[in-house]
């Protein structure tokens, strides 16, 4: 018979209670691992783009100025808070925040830009030392992202061109 | 040696068409056959043989061997053992024998080579387009290597549309999707329906196709890809994160550390709990009983609160790096996590008491949706709507990967093949996982969990992984490739079979039935083909055609 059953059913209810939070009023504190919106250290960084090298979601551009200024900017669109940039970071400078109250209006509430001053390497003028050799995208040198379009550009040079490259972008801009 | 006997079976049988084989362990065997007796190849391994299709991956092979590569991945339950049948096909003229005919579950797989990868199939029973939108043009394949990644094709054409079949005399057609309050993803059946009983159906989906596995192959690197490999699912992400590591660990032979494999199986069971639990109750939803949909999601949140605990995020945990994952967890968290799961265990014990007792649900689910033996055989059927007709199948013990083979745990199987069936075997494997959980917490020993991996990993080499997430076995394809990243890499999760299944299961039902037949799917009546609008001044109404709207939306875009 399906009384008894519906008896049982009401008993797992009522033995439950009330389990909502008040939120927004009261979150819930985070986890200490919980891994929020990434926060860039412009004192700590380097600029060896070891974090955008190893970004899944790409949300990390390089672009080289000039031969003394390289600019880092996170994009904070699609970021997927893997925590991959602050696992590879060699100087500590990416750390996951416990921010998850991240949706606005205005993506650079968000967005981060570093603008650094280089010195030269004598190997490649910039290095990256991979942890291991999966943490590599073949990418050395001097780096020209499309900062302006907030785009990735796959290709890096030898040699700093006054010109940046981006004629592998085959997609039109609106 | 199992791998060695099935390769003797099918060189007694086939000879000098076997071209070459190659058995990198006992339970994986690569079988490379003429394209001439594909069909004769496979209906001997599907029939006389008796394996389980998985599905067919093409590849772009032109740059490194200048042909089409095409795999037929089967499976031989009781002996543990993973097969895959290669084709290459010439790239002047790429054409093979379908074998749609004989295996019918290879239907959708090779339409979707033939969209993405370009390779016909000739005598396909059904050969529509799948994958690629309408207005894609003919002959462009975006999987092909001389494809970019970020390219448009030019000539893509924004007015053709799509062809519907014919609905068979007499029925009239419900369509059901793509958007609807009630669907989590945009998906479309056109239903053939007979006063209240459903006689067949049309389904187009593909409308979120988003091009992971070309990023895979063109931007993304080897320990980029499993964070995107977890966007794949919202549910059984790390499955899929967990299912890709693994494949190209096994194409590249590398062994992950014990410690590695424990965290692996932990964080798995730990998402089949909270995935059984959200369905059971989404289930209960469907039916109109929200008192218990509501009751899961409650039982189920202190398990994503420890997963959030253990590995940052409530869903995606980002758990898998090649060669092992990236966090651990420490002593704290292994008595709280052992706290979780005995309060969800008393918790669930009732409600799984009173539900299977419950005479209403059973009123709306028995006899319902049914896939029985046969039907699971010729669509390909996994997972829980297998079990619960009575197939015995389950990838973590047919084909253990992690630690699945150090622990024990029962295959739960039911004999109804109906969508009520369906909830019980969910309902108990609640208690198997806590069970794996545990028994995996007991054994663990302390250790590295990430391998060190100095070289860097072989090229062209083949990887299988079957993982059986809680709806089913998803199963992963690698070839290893240059630049630190996989030259292909298929990912077919557990839907892309069963939803093949879903116009058997709903043929001959009430039109009421078929929304807890297809689980989260539900009916939309007044949309489609027009729309009503009242002019609220003068009350007058007027009615929009399909050509009108769409004429109205491009309008709009140019
Ligand atoms: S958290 Fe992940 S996605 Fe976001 S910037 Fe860092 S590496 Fe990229
Ligand atoms: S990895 Fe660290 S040091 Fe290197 S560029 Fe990124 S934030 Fe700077």
């Amino acid at each position: 018979m399906s009384v008894l059953s519906k008896l049982k059913e009401t008993i797992v209810c009522l033995k439950a209670g009330r389990v909502t939070l008040p939120y927004p009023a009261q979150a819930r504190p985070v986890p200490e691992r919980f891994r929020g919106r990434p926060i860039f250290d412009a004192a700590k960084c380097t600029g060896c783009g070891g974090c955008a090298n190893n970004c899944p979601a790409r949300e990390i551009l390089v672009f080289d100025v000039c031969q003394e200024v390289r600019v880092l900017q996170y994009l904070g669109r699609r970021c997927t808070y893997c925590g991959r940039c602050a696992d590879v970071c060699p100087e500590k400078a990416v750390t996951m925040s416990h921010e998850f109250e991240n949706a606005t209006n205005a993506i650079g509430d968000i967005q981060q830009r570093i603008e650094l001053f280089m010195s030269t390497c004598q190997r490649c003028g910039r290095c990256f030392k991979e942890p291991t050799t999966l943490d590599q995208l073949k990418m050395k040198g001097y780096r020209f992202d499309d900062v302006a379009h907030e785009r990735w550009v796959f290709r890096s040079k030898a040699y700093l061109e006054s010109e940046p490259v981006v004629d592998d972008i085959k997609i039109e801009w609106d | 040696m199992v791998a060695r006997d099935k390769l003797n079976l099918l060189k007694d049988k086939f000879g000098p068409a076997i071209l070459r084989a190659d058995l990198p362990a006992d339970d994986r065997l690569f079988v490379y056959i003429e394209p001439v007796v594909v069909r004769d190849v496979c209906r001997y391994m599907f029939g006389d043989m008796d394996a389980r299709y998985i599905i067919s991956i093409g590849a772009d092979d032109r740059p490194f061997s200048g042909k089409f590569m095409v795999a037929h991945n089967f499976a031989f339950d009781p002996e543990k053992l993973l097969v895959s049948v290669l084709v290459h096909v010439p790239a002047d003229n790429p054409k093979l024998d379908s074998i749609s005919g004989v295996v019918p579950a290879a239907n959708w797989a090779e339409r979707e080579i033939r969209d993405m990868v370009g390779v016909e199939f000739e005598g396909h029973c059904y050969p529509k387009r799948l994958v690629l939108p309408d207005g894609w043009p003919d002959g462009v394949h975006p999987l092909r290597k001389d494809f970019a990644w970020n390219e448009v094709p030019k000539d893509f054409d924004d007015e053709r549309e799509f062809k519907f079949d014919e609905p068979p005399a007499g029925c009239t057609v419900v369509p059901f999707g793509p958007f609807h309050p009630t669907l989590d993803e945009p998906a479309h059946f056109r239903l053939y329906v007979e006063g209240e009983m459903v006689r067949g159906c049309e389904y187009r989906g593909f409308m979120v196709h988003r091009g992971i596995e070309k990023l895979a192959e063109s931007v993304l690197t080897y320990n980029d890809i499993p964070m995107m490999a977890e966007r794949i699912c919202g549910i059984c992400g790390c499955v899929h994160n967990v299912a890709y590591a693994q494949a190209v660990e096994s194409a590249a032979a590398i062994k992950p550390p014990p410690r590695a494999e424990y965290l692996r199986t932990v964080m798995l069971e730990i998402e089949r709990l909270h995935s059984h639990l959200l369905w059971v109750g989404l289930a209960c939803h469907i039916v109109g009983f929200d008192t218990l949909f509501m009751q899961s999601f409650r039982i189920r949140e202190p398990i994503m609160w420890i997963a959030e605990k253990i590995s940052g995020n409530r869903k995606t945990y980002g758990l898998c790096l090649i060669g092992g994952v990236r966090c651990d967890i420490t002593p704290e968290m292994r008595t709280e996590l052992r706290a979780v799961l005995d309060k969800l265990e008393a918790e669930w014990r009732p409600v799984v008491a009173a539900v299977l007792k419950d005479k209403n649900i059973q009123k709306r689910t028995r006899g319902i949706g049914v896939a029985d033996k046969a039907a699971c055989k010729r669509s390909g059927l996994i997972g829980p709507v297998a079990r619960a007709a009575g197939v015995d199948i389950d990838c973590r013990r047919d084909h253990p990967y992690a630690v699945y083979d150090r622990v024990r745990f029962n295959v739960i199987t039911d004999d109804g093949g109906d969508v009520w069936s369906r909830v019980v075997v969910r309902a108990k494997e609640v208690f198997e996982a806590i069970e794996i959980i545990r028994q995996c917490l007991d054994k663990m020993e302390p250790g590295p969990i990430q391998l060190d991996i100095k070289d860097e990993l072989p090229i062209g080499r083949l990887g299988l992984s079957s993982v059986e997430a809680p709806r089913g076995e998803s199963h992963h394809f690698v070839i290893t490739g240059e630049n630190n990243r996989p030259r292909r890499w298929r990912v077919r999760a557990p839907t892309y079979q069963n939803l093949q299944g879903v116009p058997a299961m709903i043929k001959d039902q009430q039109l009421a039935d078929m929304t807890i037949s297809l689980g989260s799917i539900d009916p939309c009546f007044s949309c489609t083909d027009r729309l009503e609008t009242i002019d609220l001044k003068s009350g007058a109404t007027k009615v929009w055609t399909q050509e009108e709207l769409l004429k109205l939306v491009r309008a709009k875009k140019a």
